[in-house]
């Protein structure tokens, strides 16, 4: 018998369907942040904060124009968990760059900050939602954070 | 620098909150699309308080919402698609699949910019198919468990 977790996990799950839309956010969040990159290779790197103003208006211009084509409204759980969510992405960015104004290298900054967070809700997943890894996407995780931290000090 | 580590602390505790409520919503049942445009609607906000109190101007030269604003599209398409494919997997493996995608701009920045590979950005990059490819075996074979 499936052990539920603490909070019930869907079971309509399938490994294709999934492997397509991961591959579709790994290249789509991939290309997003290359625009800062050369936003400062143009010498504009004063503007990060308008920059980061437009970033999100151009997300959301995407996100409406997706809504009115699945003729779906907003229910007051989406909005709650939409404003937890904003938050915390803006926290952690504007965090980072704190830390980093702060004389904090990004070779200590950005692997704490990327390898830390896949370990956190690895073990959210296995603790909070009771997710099981087997030994494959075990070996994947691990190699996965030693690329992301071998990226981040490189 | 202990200053620069409580940030970093916060930073980490920031990220690791969004990939645990991106895992929420999904378990809650909300909608990728309501997710996603209210993820944007909320950050936007947030940013244009945080450009108003710190009292900075909102205008800049044309190029920077030139190129803000489809890299920004480009964020929203991969964060639509990671919520609806949250549904077919654990957050424990789809963050990590999402979060891999530090190994593009790299890629981008080589390619573009001739910026140097090093043996390290070499090694880091070649782990990243193969961390995915064990990611999507592990599961195939936690579907063919469930069968």
């Amino acid at each position: 018998m499936r052990r539920h977790g603490v909070l019930e996990a869907r079971t309509d799950r399938n490994t294709a369907v999934w492997m397509r839309l991961m591959l579709v956010a790994f290249v789509a969040n991939g290309v997003g942040p290359f625009g800062l990159k050369v936003l400062t290779m143009q010498g504009l790197g004063a503007y990060q904060s308008q920059y980061l103003m437009y970033w999100y208006l151009g997300g959301l211009i995407f996100a409406l124009a997706a809504l009115r084509l699945n003729k779906t409204g907003v229910n007051g759980r989406e909005i709650l968990l939409g404003a937890a969510m904003g938050g915390c992405s803006l926290a952690g960015q504007s965090f980072t760059a704190m830390a980093l104004a702060k004389g904090l290298p990004g070779h200590i900054a950005f692997p704490l900050t990327t390898g830390g967070s896949l370990f956190l809700v690895a073990l959210a997943g296995i603790a909070l939602f009771k997710e099981r890894i087997g030994p494959f996407g075990l070996c994947g995780v691990i190699l996965g954070v030693a690329s992301l931290v071998m990226l981040s000090i490189s | 620098m202990t200053e620069g580590y409580f940030y970093t602390i916060l930073a980490l505790l920031g990220f690791s909150a969004l990939g645990v409520f991106h895992k929420l919503a999904d378990t809650l049942k909300c909608r990728p699309a309501p997710v996603n445009a209210l993820l944007y609607g909320w950050s936007l906000v947030f940013v244009m308080l945080t450009l108003y109190f710190k009292a900075d101007t909102w205008s800049a030269p044309g190029i920077v919402p030139g190129l803000a604003i489809p890299f920004g599209i480009s964020a929203s398409i991969a964060i639509l698609a990671f919520q609806a494919g949250i549904r077919h997997g654990d957050i424990a493996t789809s963050w990590l699949a999402i979060n891999l995608s530090s190994g593009i701009p790299t890629i981008a920045s080589i390619l573009v910019y001739h910026e140097p590979v090093g043996m390290k950005r070499a090694i880091a990059l070649c782990l990243i198919p193969i961390s995915m490819a064990l990611l999507w075996k592990d599961k195939r074979d936690a579907e063919a468990r469930r069968a």
